[in-house]
């Protein structure tokens, strides 16, 4: 059977490309190595009668226009936008109130960064129009200035200080950018995390929610969403794809495929090395890409009625950070990890008279210098996460009954994220937008007549905008005529 | 007494600069705090009948243009050394010699990687052709196209396109030697590497020479050009601050209190420096001046000087002694060191920049003995518990470091000079750089060198696109003057 689209992967992102291929009359398939819908955006029991997203709390924002496009409001994905966060030190406590309080500098750095995660959108959106016209093998184009430039050279300790001049909300800033992730806020460039501060949000009833809500979107569309087959090759004659190959030995014929996975795994795993061009597998080994990102779940037997809303940083420092990252650089596990809680603040995700925390680490390396992630060492993260939460919430931890601990190598088995880079790649001027590894050929296009890339790293901040901007593309390519 | 043009600070560029002055006619007085002429450029006597580099061992950006108009040569500037070339030490005695020898250097990358090794004649052949593509930006003072390849090498780190090109340790840890400024993470780090091997010594690019009686030869030949011009000295004279009139430079005033008036005031001033003035600070405006403050501070270096008795013996392969040695195992521990010198932390593993002066010139030295000069850095510029405390142990350390790559040579030591960044601030007044970055990098000249003041200009080592002893900025600070004058 033939499709005109087959997308790779039932995330946020597959399904949202698929709901909105669908409906514009595209014949459809979406292909789910795992047995539900839905990536990260996931909700699972971890301990009887617990429930928690064991990826993320919270996801970035879904465009309006997107979130009104799929009708997911009416499917039961009601977003709740996250409230504000705290960040707590030993002796004192911040609150991230600026969003509230309207004139505050920290109020306008906010809209300032959002507006310029807008604008980037924007000019990606721009770049994808741009038609390649030139072979990979030509010199590379030279990718225009962007409305980020001067982050790019930027550090955040720097950026901050100019734009905000308290300590403390600063360093609080500087940990809410960098949560889950690693960087050294003091090195030229990592002002860019800076733009990962807009404000996410979560799901009523967990994040599965919006999984259901984009399937059931999708399957109304007509599209096909095919659940526990796991697509193990990408098909491909002279230049261009022509289906995919399943773990089954079956194949479905596609005139497009999309990848909705990292840009490691879509070509270092779909395709035979030696079956590439020398020039992709350079480019694709050469892009950056490095777990960061540590979990700890926690089930309490109490309530926590006095614990903050939000996400609450434990002591943040940029210092620490610092430390942090050159640990983390040299496959250590830092003795003080960034750290944010998260109390639960969804009644349905735990029974009556108990509660669920979640602590998410930055800075966890994937590789260890001293060999595989034993159980001593998720052991010394759960530790961690108890000191953390104790120190937040004075008289939490002796309430625990079940900790869950998820470590990169943990992400990357059950997302299929490379080396469990929740991110897609490291967050660098070099490996952005049209900066990327074939500058020719603008995502969501690849060097393959057929292949588009939608995974999550290059929504630029947005749930579902990836999605979106592949299916707009696909279909524009369709009916073009240039995938016959 | 009175001129119509004053240069502040007699370093390379200050005398640069009031010998291109003097040249066209003008009459101008050099006033210099310290007694000696020639800032960070000096040759010292460290210990009894050794001399060596103050703080510059090694000239690598001296503008040719410069040399030709000036007649250093004419004016005793000789070289002991044209073209050193690159050895990155290594534990195990596979030393990397990196010459101007495309193919002798290929055979010796391809004991650390045979892939490196092919790469390695495109690679630099590619790096030479763009650097002389980016001279106009970089040497002239007009306004010049920036080539499009740059719009990509200003977002790469030095680390990722290194790492896109070679494969071995040894040779990335070489070529980030020359662009040690930044932490090789930093995008636009890779430009450091491009503007190293757009200059030329001595005819050839990218290489490094030595002056034969060492740098202070430069500042010699500088001084005899500039005092043949008419150029006028005045050591010991601190200027505390510029005279401003209608928003025009209209003289200088001294510690003393006396004032002197000019026209043009040219100062070795960075562009932080000039807050330290109340006219820089009125005319700088306050956005400007908070910007500054704030600014990122660069990393400092540290200097040790070693007399031995006996020519130092490196393991393992042969080097040449008059090569530039530099002690670094990987590209990891450049970006160590510059995130310990953040932190304010001696790096664990010390990055070093080694040079035998005595090698190509040994009247520096009683005969058969030798000089070793070290340059250490990325290092912190304050640490905990003050550089007196940290002074020995970081001597030590760098001692005990080189020691094990010429194994002996700590047993030769007669006597040793240490500079901390402290003292090279206090005696060579070199506190005032900049950080490098990419703005600066990649800005033209004229805004470098000009400020608000009309009449003012600022010539230091900050005004170059990188920290570098080149002339350039005197001369170019001397042009706009000059055009500047001619229009009024």
């Amino acid at each position: 059977m033939r499709y005109d689209a087959a997308i790779i992967g039932a995330g946020a992102e597959g399904l949202a490309a698929a709901a909105l291929l669908a409906g514009a009359g595209v014949k459809t398939i979406v292909v789910e190595r795992s047995e539900r819908a839905g990536g990260r955006a996931t909700t699972r029991e971890f301990h009887p009668g617990f429930r928690a997203s064991p990826f993320a709390d919270e996801l970035p924002p879904i465009p309006a226009d997107i979130h009104w496009a799929l009708d997911l409001s009416r499917r039961g994905a009601i977003f709740r936008p996250a409230p504000t966060s705290t960040a707590i030190w030993p002796d004192r406590q911040s609150l991230l109130r600026a969003r509230e309080s309207g004139a505050s500098s920290v109020h306008s750095f906010l809209r300032n960064a959002a507006e310029r995660a807008s604008d980037l959108r924007a000019r990606a959106t721009h770049d994808s129009n741009r038609a390649p016209q030139r072979s990979f093998f030509s010199r590379p184009a030279v990718p225009a200035s962007w409305p980020c430039e001067d982050w790019m050279a930027a550090s955040l300790a720097e950026v901050l200080a100019r734009e905000i001049g308290d300590p403390d909300m600063e360093a609080h800033l500087a940990a809410a950018a960098l949560r889950g992730w690693v960087a050294d806020p003091f090195l030229p460039g990592s002002a860019l995390h800076l733009l990962s501060l807009q404000r996410s949000g979560t799901v009523t009833g967990g994040l599965a929610t919006l999984a259901d809500a984009l399937v059931s979107a999708a399957r109304e569309a007509g599209a096909e969403i095919s659940l526990g087959r796991d697509a193990t090759d990408i098909r491909h004659a002279k230049g261009r794809v022509s289906g995919i190959g399943l773990a089954d030995g079956s194949e479905i014929e596609a005139r497009a495929v999309i990848s909705t996975l990292d840009l490691k795994r879509t070509f270092l795993s779909f395709f035979q090395w030696n079956a590439l061009p020398k020039e992709i597998v350079q480019a694709v080994g050469a892009f950056r890409m490095a777990g960061t990102t540590a979990r700890v779940l926690f089930a309490l037997d109490t309530v926590l009625p006095g614990a903050k809303r939000g996400a609450i940083y434990v002591a943040p420092d940029l210092e620490q950070l610092a430390a942090a990252n050159s640990a983390w650089r040299s496959g250590t596990i830092a003795a003080h990890l960034p750290v944010a809680l998260r109390v639960a603040d969804d009644p349905s995700l735990a029974p009556a008279g108990s509660a669920v925390v979640t602590a998410t680490f930055g800075a966890v390396p994937y590789r260890l210098f001293d060999g595989a992630w034993t159980r001593e060492k998720r052991d010394a993260l759960r530790k961690q996460a108890l000191a953390a939460l104790e120190s937040a919430i004075p008289g939490a931890s002796a309430h625990v009954v079940a900790a869950e601990v998820i470590a990169p190598p943990d992400i990357e088995e059950a997302l299929g994220a490379t080396d469990g880079d929740l991110a897609g790649g490291e967050i660098a001027a070099d490996q952005m937008l049209s900066a990327g590894p074939w500058p020719d050929f603008p995502f969501p296009r690849s060097p393959f007549k057929g292949l588009y890339l939608a995974g999550s790293w290059l929504a630029m901040g947005a749930t579902c905008a990836a999605g979106a901007a592949v299916a707009r593309i696909v279909a524009l390519d369709l009916a073009k005529g240039a995938l016959k | 007494m009175s001129g119509d043009a004053i240069v502040v600070g007699a370093g390379v560029n200050g005398l640069v600069a009031a010998t291109y002055l003097a040249r066209a006619g003008r009459k101008v007085l050099v006033l210099e705090a310290k007694d000696r002429l020639g800032g960070a450029c000096q040759t010292t006597w460290f210990a009894s009948s050794f001399r060596g580099p103050a703080i510059a061992h090694a000239l690598t950006a001296l503008d040719p243009r410069v040399v030709a108009e000036l007649k250093l040569a004419r004016r005793g500037l000789k070289f002991a050394v044209r073209d050193m070339p690159l050895v990155a030490l290594r534990a195990d005695g596979k030393h990397l010699t990196n010459g101007r020898d495309l193919r002798a250097t290929a055979r010796n990358i391809a004991v650390h990687s045979r892939a490196d090794a092919e790469t390695w004649p495109r690679f630099r052949r590619e790096l030479f052709e763009l650097a002389r593509r980016m001279r106009p930006l970089w040497w002239s003072d007009g306004k010049s196209e920036i080539p499009s390849e740059i719009a990509r090498l200003r977002r790469l780190s030095l680390a990722a396109w290194l790492d896109s090109r070679f494969e071995s340790d040894a040779v990335k840890a070489a070529l980030a030697g020359d662009a040690a400024s930044l932490s090789p993470l930093a995008p636009g780090s890779s430009l450091l590497l491009l503007w190293r091997a757009a200059q030329e010594m001595c005819g050839l690019q990218g290489a490094a020479a030595i002056p034969l009686g060492g740098p202070g030869a430069l500042v010699d030949a500088l001084t005899a050009a500039a005092k043949i011009a008419g150029v006028e000295f005045r050591s010991g004279a601190h200027v505390s601050d510029i005279r401003v009139k209608d928003g025009a430079a209209s003289g200088v005033v001294l510690d003393s209190g006396d004032e002197i008036p000019a026209n043009v005031v040219l100062a070795s001033f960075s562009r932080a420096g000039l807050l330290a003035t109340k006219a820089g600070r009125t005319a700088l405006g306050f956005s400007e001046s908070v910007a500054l403050e704030r600014g990122v501070s660069p990393a400092a270096s540290a200097k040790v000087m070693l007399a031995l008795n006996a020519p130092p013996a490196f393991n393992g392969v042969a080097v040449p002694l008059r090569g530039r040695f530099l002690l670094a195992d990987r590209l990891e521990t450049f970006v160590a060191a510059h995130a310990a010198s953040r932190a304010g932390r001696v790096p664990q593993e010390l990055v070093l920049e080694v040079v035998v002066p005595t090698a190509g010139d040994p009247e520096l030295a009683p005969l058969g003995q030798h000089v070793v000069s070290i340059r250490i850095g990325p290092l912190p510029r304050h640490v905990a518990g003050g550089w007196d405390a940290a002074k020995t142990p970081l001597a030590a350390k760098a001692v005990a470091a080189l020691d094990r790559c010429a194994s002996g040579l700590a047993r030769h030591v007669v006597a040793a000079q240490v500079l901390t960044p402290d003292d090279i601030a206090a005696r060579y007044g070199a506190e005032d750089s900049c950080a490098v970055t990419v703005e600066r990098l990649l800005s033209d000249w004229s805004s470098r060198i000009r400020t608000p003041i009309k009449g003012l200009f600022l010539c230091s080592a900050a005004s170059e696109p990188v920290d570098a002893v080149s002339g350039r900025a005197g001369r170019i600070a001397a042009t706009l003057a000059l055009r500047e004058g001619a229009a009024k």
